[in-house]
């Protein structure tokens, strides 16, 4: 065939780029609607859930089970199941039932049912549903830290420029597992340094991030993933009943944390029984509801490459985050790993949580180049903060992020660098040189860094937690190295494990460690003119980018 | 609600408080809600450190020099189920259970609990060996309900070939 | 486990055209005569325990190297299997092959394989070409190295994981294979991914367990 010049181009188009595959129901890759999801039902004998979904209680696979016996609140299903799914629908959008009258229905729902229910909603239905339902009344945002080299200066530099520029969690993780707990060291004691009350994680294998936590290494935790089949489940190291044993685990020492799931991780796993990915996820939802875990990183996460492939994809994944809320969970609501080639795709997808606004728009936007991000890419990073910074403006809206300063941010890096060079002279770790702090305040990423000594470093974190180190002798450190303020806020953020404040719902602080939760900043969303307004004061500064000319020097 | 609820709840009530002695946190009564949110600027006078200090005791000078020791940087069973009681009064009810169990399991070491985690994963535990953890629990910490969690956790892996050996 | 005629079909198809591959890029490697040619593979039975301290056992997914052919960028496994092994052995370790039918999860199976292995060290390598280095006494889902993004991995690279695993099989701490990096590895490859491991997974077989493999190359 001769081809058409006009074929051609669009033939090299990013989205050409992308993977996409049609739809394979039995292997679980269907977005919604799966052909072979079941049919809603409950059946309730002797105060029991003896079938669900229908499945026979003597069929119960462990999440059945988990949630019939968990989860789901008997005095109220049988009457929210025998409601029409498009009225429940309805409910959800109307601005005259309140959030809380909504919040009470999901537990009066089956997965199946719920699933039936946001069925019935197009993305603008869905996006309004999340302004509505969403837990915080103020939205926020979080962030990845990673290098590819782990190289813990430029890890401590980005983690206090991101704190800087306004978001509220840090996530790190680790190009090699032995890195751990350097990189967890580096993005706290570089979070307090740009700003304090940040909360940072590091994401890696169950029992070590909850090692890490115990020591004052983290301040919470999300990488305790969830899955929605047994099969899967049990793949992943767990069972709903270990998974719950953890999540009590971290509040026993004060440490806040959410579970992870998200479309495409059964498909991907090779165990979707069959199943669309948005039903599976909706049995993680309530599975995590009924562990008594206060929110959820979902919106497919690490899978994201699969729903993104298939039709109805993308606005699964807002479903997905829309159920989250429906059962009063936080939600950190995905944006983070690549899904597309296509700048076009990627802005659509962020702008379904970024208009409404959720707890946390994105679970990690990458403060970081993407080249630099170990979770394999986000959807936005570094070079499209101004971007981001005009959308805000654009729009009016809060997307989390504040404009800052050159200088002010070359200022934040070199102290956070510097801030941690101390911290590990006094930890006995590897030194971290002069020139690294001097190339980590001005670089763009790792390319711009030297390498380390990697075994030397292992040998140093080896060292540092045979000895048994822990948060309190950062804060010593920093405070013997002149560093008094982020040693206060180290110790402060460490503090709060005491009072617990922050293990509810949605919590975050604010630079004075303030917790602001789902508990005293409660969404109260109830139409127009009501719910969250981007308050004046924060509109002026993010009026204030700093590429908008002052029409007074225009032509003067 | 009925009869039968109501009688199986009041047997709860007493036997925990059996099993939980005279030392143990008092559990509920406080009426504390959103209202006493948050915690460490409301209701100061309600949380205490494990050796009994209060929150304004913990100072950073202290940390500094060694006087007070980060052991103190930790909640307790009383703080936990004081914020289960706030979870309550917001409507969140799994959430409130979550910190009544982690209530319990601030008594259990930090290596003790990496321990029996890895236990409840897959495969890892005979029946046997769980319902061993489950008594450690209770008898050991008075930790009542997460002994009654893994029990109820044995039963299932056995039904459903998780245990020890079924692989 | 089921399969539907599709699927088989579908298989036939990608074996087929798998052998046909190797026979256009067939460049032989210098290093190792005997292992020029195609990969047979032979079962001879359930997996023992090893007791030599100088080998480093390599677990493939189910459907490695018969029911599939090649991983998700085309690269046969043929290939791979011949550079890791040669990876190993020139470090004067021995590679044993075994082929998991429990699990094709690649943590499970690089960790099962270090159990039985004499060395404590194990390799986990699925037919979609993802491959970790595993250590007995570490927890299942942890690693001593793990290549994710299995489309980065080119055969020089799986030459050196192979030769990595044998270090840490001698007891010497090496320098990790430098890992690579490419976020738009997901976006392009990871449905493809997903069809390739729902693949491999119908050729689970619990009751088969782990087998030992013989591999020669004709």
């Amino acid at each position: 065939m001769k081809r058409s010049k006009r074929f051609e181009i669009l033939d090299e188009r990013p989205v050409h780029q992308d993977g996409f595959i049609k739809e394979w129901p039995e292997a679980g890759l269907i977005a919604m609607e799966g052909p072979e999801d079941p049919r809603p039902s409950v059946k309730i004998e002797n105060g029991k859930i003896v079938e669900l979904d229908g499945k026979k209680r003597e069929d119960f696979d462990m999440l059945d089970q988990f949630i019939a016996d968990h989860t789901l609140d008997i005095d109220i299903i049988e009457d929210v199941m025998a409601q029409d799914s498009r009225e429940l629908a309805h409910k959800i959008v109307d601005v005259n039932v309140s959030r809380d009258a909504v919040k009470r229905l999901g537990l009066g729902m089956t997965p199946a049912k719920v699933v039936e229910v946001v069925g019935h909603m197009n993305v603008v239905e869905m996006m309004f549903a999340v302004q509505k339902m969403r837990a915080r009344k103020t939205p926020s945002n979080q962030c990845h830290v990673t290098n590819v080299k782990d190289h813990p200066a430029l890890l401590a530099a980005d983690a206090a420029e991101a704190a800087m520029r306004g978001f509220d969690e840090l996530e790190t993780t680790v190009g090699i597992v032995r890195y751990a707990a350097s990189n967890a060291i580096s993005i706290m004691v570089g979070g307090q340094t740009g700003r304090g009350g940040v909360l940072t994680q590091c994401a890696v294998e169950e029992a070590m991030e909850l090692e890490m936590g115990m020591r004052g290494f983290t301040a919470y935790a999300e990488t305790v993933s969830v899955y929605g089949t047994e099969q899967v489940f049990v793949d992943g190291d767990d069972t709903p009943w270990s998974k719950s044993f953890l999540a009590s685990g971290y509040a026993s020492r004060g440490l806040k944390m959410r579970y992870t799931s998200g479309t495409g991780s059964e498909a991907e796993m090779g165990f979707a029984d069959g199943k669309s990915m948005l039903y599976l996820e909706a049995r993680c939802l309530y599975m995590t509801k009924g562990a008594g875990v206060q929110g959820i990183q979902n919106g497919s996460i690490s899978c994201v490459g699969v729903p993104g492939a298939v039709p109805s994809g993308v606005r699964a994944m807002l479903a997905e985050n829309l159920i989250a809320m429906l059962l009063d969970l936080e939600c950190a609501s995905g944006n983070d790993q690549t899904f597309t080639h296509s700048r076009t795709r990627r802005t659509a997808r962020m702008l379904m949580q970024f208009l409404p606004g959720t707890d946390f728009i994105f679970s990690g936007y990458s403060a970081v180049p993407n080249y630099d991000n170990m979770f394999a890419g986000s959807t936005h990073d570094v070079d499209d903060y101004d971007d981001y910074l005009t959308l805000q403006r654009d729009l009016k809206v809060n997307g989390g992020l504040v404009p800052v300063e050159e200088e002010d941010v070359i200022k934040i890096r070199n102290k956070g660098a510097k801030a941690l060079q101390a911290v590990f002279k006094e930890l006995g770790m590897p030194d971290i040189t002069d020139e690294e702090v001097e190339a980590a305040t001005y670089a763009h990423g790792s390319k711009d860094m030297p390498d380390r000594d990697v075994r030397e470093d292992f040998r140093g974190i080896e060292d540092m937690l045979n000895r048994g180190t822990t948060g309190v002798a950062i804060v010593q450190a920093l405070e013997k190295n002149g560093f008094e303020d982020v040693a206060e806020n180290f110790f402060n953020l460490l503090k709060q494990r005491i009072a617990g404040d922050y293990l509810h719902t949605s919590a975050i602080f604010d630079e004075n460690f303030h917790c602001i939760s789902a508990v005293n900043d409660q969404n109260d969303y109830a139409g127009p003119g009501t719910g969250y307004r981007v308050p004046d004061e924060l509109w002026e500064e993010l009026k204030d980018i700093r590429f908008a000319r002052d029409p007074e020097d225009i032509g003067e | 609600m009925d009869k039968e609820l109501v009688e199986s709840i009041v047997r709860d009530v007493l036997g925990n408080l059996e099993n939980q002695g005279s030392s143990a946190p008092q559990k509920s009564g406080n009426g504390l809600t959103a209202k006493d949110y948050p915690m460490g600027e409301k209701s100061k006078d309600k949380v205490k450190t494990p050796s009994g200090h209060t929150l304004d005791d913990i100072e950073f000078k202290k940390i500094i020099s060694g006087e007070t020791s980060g052991s103190e940087l930790r909640i307790t069973a009383e703080t936990l189920n004081h914020q289960a009681e706030i979870a309550r009064s917001v409507d969140r009810e799994q959430f409130a259970k979550n910190l009544e169990r982690a209530a319990e399991l601030t008594k259990v070491g930090d290596e003790r609990i990496l321990e029996i985690y890895n236990a409840l994963r897959p495969y890892r535990s005979t029946k046997q060996d769980m319902l061993d953890i489950a008594d450690e629990l209770e008898n050991e910490y008075g930790a009542v309900i997460n002994a009654e969690f893994i029990r109820e956790a044995a039963h299932v892996y056995e039904k459903r070939k998780r245990l020890k050996g079924d692989r | 486990m089921q399969l539907n005629e599709d699927a088989i079909r579908q298989i036939v198809v990608d074996v087929l055209s798998g052998m046909s591959d190797q026979g256009s890029n067939s460049e032989t490697k210098s290093y190792s005569p005997d292992r020029s040619g195609n990969m047979v593979l032979r079962e001879t039975g359930r997996a023992s325990e090893g007791r030599d301290n100088d080998e480093v056992v390599i677990a493939i997914g189910p459907a490695f190297g018969n029911k599939l052919s090649k991983t998700m960028i085309d690269v046969s496994h043929s290939e791979i299997l011949r550079e890791i092994m040669a990876g190993i052995e020139e470090e004067g370790i021995k590679a044993r092959i075994v082929k998991n039918y429990i699990t094709a999860d690649v943590g499970f199976m690089g960790h099962q394989a270090a159990k039985i292995s004499g060395s404590g060290i194990g390799i986990g390598l699925q037919s979609k070409g993802t491959i970790l280095i595993h250590q007995k006494d570490l927890n299942p889902l942890a690693n001593l190295e793990l290549f994710p993004q299995a489309p980065l991995v080119d055969l020089a690279t799986y030459r050196q994981i192979g030769k990595n695993a044998a270090r840490y099989a001698k007891g010497e701490n090496p320098e990790p294979v430098t890992t690579k990096n490419d976020q738009m590895a997901r976006p392009k490859y990871q449905a493809i991914s997903a069809v390739l491991y729902n693949k491999e997974v119908k050729y689970l077989d619990a009751d088969k367990k782990v087998v030992e493999v013989e591999v020669s190359f004709k």
